[in-house]
């Protein structure tokens, strides 16, 4: 049986890993840029953003932090035993953050958001087709192209924490006690971008693996900008 | 067909201003010190700079006189004369004449008769724009030579009685202190011929890609300082008032400013993609960083992406002639290729970052002997 292996940064990719590399970080510059002009976030940019985008935006991630949990989950449980590593990878990973939505669920209280209007909110139409695509993939065996979805996914997070937490209290005036799920993802990405390096190595075995990873980032990252533009279009 | 540049010239007003002198020039502010300006001018690296401004605030040369010192120089090392220019492509984002065309003004004293005419308008990419524009004409074959000139006179609006006449100390913020301690003046130009001339290097391709689209204003002058007023300088019912709003000072969103590192590298990717740019084989990277503390940010974000350009390849002069704005790249070019730093043969690779809207331009060159 094999042994399941810890997957760290290595110092030297291989060839076909440095260039899925290059062209993930395309895709993230991509989205950055297509997020630069949905509205609410625009507004952080411009400097009007209110207290109430910043519980929009809080009512708006939670369906997804929630269900976030539950295709990591799926995804690991997809993997066959040549691949126990990174299913071993993939399970951590659903543990550390299957219940991150109650830390946003404090959130939205500390700001002055109702508990049972946030937990009774249905997720808007871009949450539904992110679910739907990322369940659906975390479904097919040993579905390594959602590599490419957490390189948004953690890339985002790692982008709130350090791009919109400091802004976010500015322009909505509240403290960090209302800010704790977007600063608790920046200070944990890092580690986790760390393991993506070494699992980037593990499964760009070929150069269909390695445009499936591709392929799945810039779909995300489709899917998660529809998200924060259809901000409570439900 | 191609184009090449023949020759380069430069022009830098008055004597080097150390770091210590630099408040000296342009002014204390209501009389007191800048509580900022140690913690910019660190994180700059800029050792000295040139003003065309002197410490009564008087304007020593227009920046039309720099953009004509800058061609002359060109010309000098040239058999070509400036009856000769077929095109004269003029670039500065502070010409001392809102109207005409800062072209027509170079053009009036230059004394080029019946020349095809370009004046661009922007930031540091400016100048790129009038060069690529230059470069354009003569491969298809519309001109036989080019004179492009690139220009910039800053310290104008960065005098101490710009910032009384603002409100000052009180109502100055950082975003409208920080590019006080980062701008500075002068001129370069390129001579661009069809035909190559001895050594001379040759244009491969110069190519840009702005992203106004997706962000909003980092770099300005025209907006006041209160952000819920949305009108520009020109809606005032006076210049003063506009002046007293805030209007005319020269500004930069510290916040925005860091997206210029990724976007830099994001294009310098694209152009690998596309298979035009090869960092393995380049020889030198001329990279127009604003300041010291980008250096190491592009160098990163390259060298993960797996398209890092050794430390031994990176050439700047930031450090001993300033943050000339569309200028430094021509200064910067002008400074290399004298200093003999190329070898027949070379490629090169000039990155040209533009904060105001986001829009970086790449130049890459081949040193060649006809």
């Amino acid at each position: 049986m094999t042994e399941p292996v810890a997957l760290e940064r290595p110092d030297v990719l291989t060839e076909l890993g440095q260039e899925t590399l290059r062209r993930l970080m395309r895709v993230w510059f991509d989205f950055e840029r297509r997020l630069g002009k949905v509205p609410i976030l625009r507004r952080l940019d411009t400097g009007t953003f209110t207290r109430e985008d910043h519980l929009a935006l809080l009512r708006n991630l939670r369906p997804q932090v929630v269900e976030g949990g539950r295709w990591i989950a799926r995804c690991a449980s997809s993997f066959d035993r040549d691949h126990a590593d990174v299913r071993s990878v993939v399970i951590g990973h659903a543990q550390e953050e299957h219940r991150d939505y109650e830390v946003l669920e404090a959130d939205y209280v500390a700001i002055g958001g109702d508990l049972t209007d946030i937990q009774s909110r249905p997720r808007n139409i871009g949450t539904e087709a992110l679910h739907a695509f990322l369940m659906h993939r975390a479904s097919q065996p040993n579905p390594v192209d959602l590599l490419g979805a957490m390189w948004i996914i953690e890339g985002l997070g790692d982008k709130m924490a350090n791009n919109w937490a400091e802004r976010i209290e500015e322009l909505s005036e509240c403290g960090p006690e209302a800010t704790r799920f977007i600063r608790y993802h920046g200070e944990n990405d890092e580690g986790h971008l760390d393991k993506l390096y070494g699992m980037l190595d593990r499964t760009c075995t070929s150069p269909e693996r390695a445009d499936a990873i591709v392929k799945t980032s810039k779909v995300v990252a489709r899917l998660y900008a529809l998200q924060l533009e259809e901000i409570d279009h439900v | 067909m191609t184009a090449f540049i023949t020759s380069t010239g430069r022009f830098l007003p008055g004597p080097p201003i150390g770091v210590d002198e630099v408040e000296d020039v342009l002014g204390l502010v209501e009389g007191k010190p800048s509580r900022l300006k140690r913690r910019i001018l660190k994180a700059n690296g800029i050792e000295t700079r040139h003003y065309a401004v002197d410490r009564t605030g008087r304007t020593t040369h227009s920046n039309t006189d720099m953009a004509v010192a800058a061609a002359r120089a060109c010309l000098e090392r040239s058999p070509l004369e400036a009856a000769d220019i077929g095109l004269l492509a003029c670039a500065t984002s502070q010409p001392d004449l809102p109207l005409p065309g800062f072209g027509s003004m170079v053009q009036g004293v230059l004394e080029i008769p019946s020349v095809e005419l370009i004046s661009t308008h922007g930031i540091c990419s400016a100048g790129t724009m009038a060069a690529k524009a230059a470069f354009n004409t003569l491969r298809l074959g519309e001109q036989q030579t080019a004179l492009v000139v690139s220009s910039e006179l800053s310290s104008r609006m960065l005098k101490h009685t710009r910032y009384e006449a603002a409100g000052g100390h009180d109502k100055v913020d950082f975003q409208a202190e920080f590019l006080r301690w980062m701008l500075s003046d002068g001129a370069g130009a390129m001579l661009l011929e069809s035909k190559p001339r001895g050594q001379c290097l040759r244009i491969d391709w110069i190519r840009s890609f702005s992203h106004a689209d997706a962000f909003p204003v980092c770099m300005q002058v025209g907006s006041p300082l209160d952000r819920e007023d949305a009108r520009s300088w020109q809606d005032f019912p006076t210049y003063a008032e506009a002046e007293a709003a805030g209007a005319l000072l020269v500004r930069q969103d510290l916040r925005l400013l860091e997206n210029i590192v990724k976007l830099g590298v994001d294009g310098a990717l694209r152009l690998i993609e596309e298979g035009v740019l090869n960092v393995k084989t380049l020889n030198h990277f001329l990279c127009h960083y604003s300041s010291h503390h980008f250096k190491s940010k592009v160098y990163d974000m390259l060298e993960m992406a797996g398209a890092g350009i050794d430390e031994e390849k990176w050439y700047t002069n930031l450090y001993t002639r300033g943050n000339t704005g569309c200028a430094s790249i021509f200064i910067m070019l002008d400074e290399f290729w004298k200093d003999g730093r190329a070898n027949v043969g070379d490629t090169i690779l000039c990155m040209v970052p533009e904060s105001g809207r986001f829009n970086t331009a790449y130049m890459h060159l081949t040193l060649v002997d006809a």
